[in-house]
């Protein structure tokens, strides 16, 4: 009986504290907009989802934001969830093809949903994302102007993952496009011990099979970590003063940390987190404010990450 | 001074009263504090939580946790534990989706998943059993064991698309027409059908059989079991299989419901499994889990994500709250045994 009493009145009153501060956080007439993601603990989307939530603020609206933590059928059912409540608009950051049952059932209920760095999916008002192709592209066009339009490029590639081959093919039609330009090897570095460790040994190999200084000029990554792994294998071999030049793609902050101490690996290139949370709020207020918005992708510039700047955020 | 036998018996039908009384609370207090839960939910969301189209969706939304959460009882009324079930249903998902992107017939797919988590409860079994090491750390070592085939089977990368057929996504969403309720469209969920058919086979298997007595006979005292002539070991086996099995059917959902597979994306359904089977032993005197107290439980893990969800309760004031529940239901339930 008393067991009984003690449960009811703690869940009771635990359940009716967080009521009474949600009740007190709306506001009748505010737009309220839900961010919706699995991917919360990544920096990136932490990034954006922080400036969203900035800019939400700054233009009067309720946010709440909803992360299940990598897990994405939980993601289907908060926006199942959500999409009884009368929120004015969703912003996603994952996969749409992954959550077409969610993003059918907010379609059913007439929510808009906006794709923060997510993907095209007829459902969405419209996606805001970085350029795959020219991210590729100012690295590959770094290494060309770096090295003259003259000397032997090593590629880190990827193809299984459809965001990360584009940058391949991109690096390999501008590498192909330079005649003095020869690509050495083109290398999908093993993931057994994490893209890192299987860059660096695969590193190893080419320096191996190429022990002439200057029969590498250069190493093009399709993203920073296997870039990070050739540059300690270029360091174990003792070959650093041969000004092998290194890029990257994405600036972690372990590339970032690497670039600022003016060695080998010279360029990554940033997204602009923050630029595509605001790209995505602006779009969000003009859909609510009655305008059609037609374009289905937005493109937010890039950055390109030198020891100049590596280390301003 | 002698006291009347009149008042004696009084005074014992007194307190027999009560002790009933205590008796039945301390076994329905989850039931009751599930009760609260809705109506708090519902007195706080009076036209969005309690509707027909919210509780379907929450059957669904809870459908494939139920699925593990069931066969995962019967591995528990044995007092043992499977921690691989998440990852059993992250690589049986992954499976049969690189089977239908190979162009498998959907048949053939789902049956060798299925076949998969049989032969991963197989394993399981013959560990704990046969080899008897304890279920802690076999089924920590085949969870390793099964994310890793999952990651190289599928080579890390997520299979959706037209590799996964409409006709299982479809499934996934859609459910038998059942009428118009407040002019909302009403459908029974195929996935929540999948789910009650478990849950029913479970309960016959469990409460209805000779083969569930003798499992709770071996959960109560493997000894005595054994010495009273129940084959203990093939029947742990069994109750292992029966458990990759259920997570191969919750992993086969996950590709419906997902319309894709990914290596990792069942991996969350093992310790909310768990959680659900221990709210669920609340309710029982001898703190024995059975499975419509376990569905009590995944209900509970539902309701509470789905109605503070609705309430706009940030998602990690969600996550210390539902822990704080389980924790307080489980105290309070120990206590009161004691």
């Amino acid at each position: 009986m008393k067991r009984t009493m003690y449960l009811t009145l703690v869940i009771a009153l635990v359940l009716a504290g967080f009521a009474a501060s949600a009740v007190s956080a709306q506001d009748g007439d505010a737009p309220s907009v839900v961010v919706m993601t699995p991917w919360l603990a990544q920096p990136g989307t932490q990034l954006m989802v922080d400036a969203f939530t900035e800019y939400a603020a700054e233009k009067g609206w309720d946010v709440q934001v909803i992360d299940t933590a990598e897990d994405i059928s939980a993601l289907i059912s908060r926006m199942e969830d959500v999409a009884l409540q009368d929120v004015d608009a969703i912003v996603i950051n994952v996969d749409p093809t992954q959550i077409s049952a969610g993003l059918a059932a907010v379609a059913e209920a007439g929510i808009p949903v906006f794709g923060m760095d997510s993907g095209t999916d007829p459902l969405l008002v419209a996606n805001v994302t970085s350029n795959g192709y020219a991210m590729a592209a100012e690295t590959a066009t770094y290494v060309v102007d770096r090295l003259n339009g003259e000397g032997s490029v090593v590629m880190f590639i990827f193809e299984p993952y459809p965001p990360v081959q584009k940058r391949g093919i991109i690096a390999e039609a501008i590498f192909n496009n330079t005649p003095d330009i020869t690509i050495v090897d083109k290398i999908t570095p093993s993931f057994d011990a994490g893209p890192l460790e299987g860059a660096r040994n695969a590193m190893e190999a080419v320096l191996l099979a190429n022990p002439d200084p200057g029969s590498i000029d250069a190493v093009w990554a399709a993203w920073d970590e296997p870039a990070l792994g050739a540059l300690q294998a270029i360091q174990a071999a003792g070959r650093e003063e041969e000004g092998i030049v290194i890029v990257g793609i994405d600036a972690t902050p372990q590339a970032r940390d690497a670039i600022s101490m003016g060695g080998s690996f010279e360029a990554t290139v940033a997204q602009d987190f923050p630029g595509i949370a605001r790209q995505v709020a602006d779009l969000v207020e003009a859909y609510l404010g009655g305008e059609e918005i037609v374009q289905s992708t937005y493109y937010v510039p890039t950055k390109l990450i030198t020891a100049a700047n590596a280390l301003d955020e | 001074m002698t006291t009347s036998p009149q008042a004696t018996d009084d005074a014992r039908s007194w307190r027999g009263g009560r002790v009933r009384w205590a008796r039945l609370f301390r076994q329905f207090g989850t039931l009751i504090g599930f009760i609260v839960i809705v109506a708090f939910f519902s007195w706080q969301k009076p036209d969005t939580f309690m509707n027909v189209r919210n509780w379907v969706n929450i059957t669904q939304q809870v459908s494939i946790l139920g699925v593990v959460a069931a066969t995962m009882t019967i591995v528990m009324v044995l007092n043992d534990f499977d921690l691989s079930v998440g990852t059993m249903a992250s690589m049986v998902g992954i499976v049969a989706g690189t089977l239908l992107r190979d162009g498998y017939m959907l048949g053939v797919a789902l049956g060798l998943g299925l076949l998969v988590g049989a032969g991963g409860g197989l394993l399981n079994g013959v560990l704990v059993s046969y080899i008897r090491i304890s279920p802690f750390v076999a089924t920590l070592g085949t969870l390793t064991m099964f994310n890793g085939l999952a990651l190289y089977i599928s080579g890390g990368t997520t299979i959706f698309g037209r590799a996964i057929p409409t006709a299982l996504s479809d499934f996934g969403r859609g459910g038998i027409y059942l009428g118009i309720v407040d002019g909302q469209r009403i459908t029974l969920p195929y996935l929540t059908i999948i789910t009650l058919v478990v849950l029913i086979v479970v309960w016959i298997v469990l409460e209805q059989t000779v083969f569930g007595r003798r499992l709770y006979a071996i959960g109560g005292n493997m000894e005595a079991a054994r010495l009273g002539g129940v084959r203990v070991r093939m029947l742990r086996l069994m109750a292992f299989v029966i458990s990759g099995m259920g997570a191969a059917i919750a992993g086969l959902m996950l590709v419906s419901r997902l319309a894709s597979a990914n290596p990792t994306q069942g991996d969350g359904l093992m310790l909310r499994a768990i959680a659900a089977v221990f709210l669920g032993m609340t309710m029982s005197e001898e703190g024995e889990p059975h499975v419509l107290a376990t569905m009590l439980g995944v209900l509970i893990l539902g309701v509470l994500a789905n109605g503070l969800t609705q309430m706009q309760i940030d998602t990690y004031i969600q996550q210390i709250l539902t822990g704080g529940i389980i924790v307080l239901a489980v105290t309070l339930s120990s206590l009161s045994r004691r």
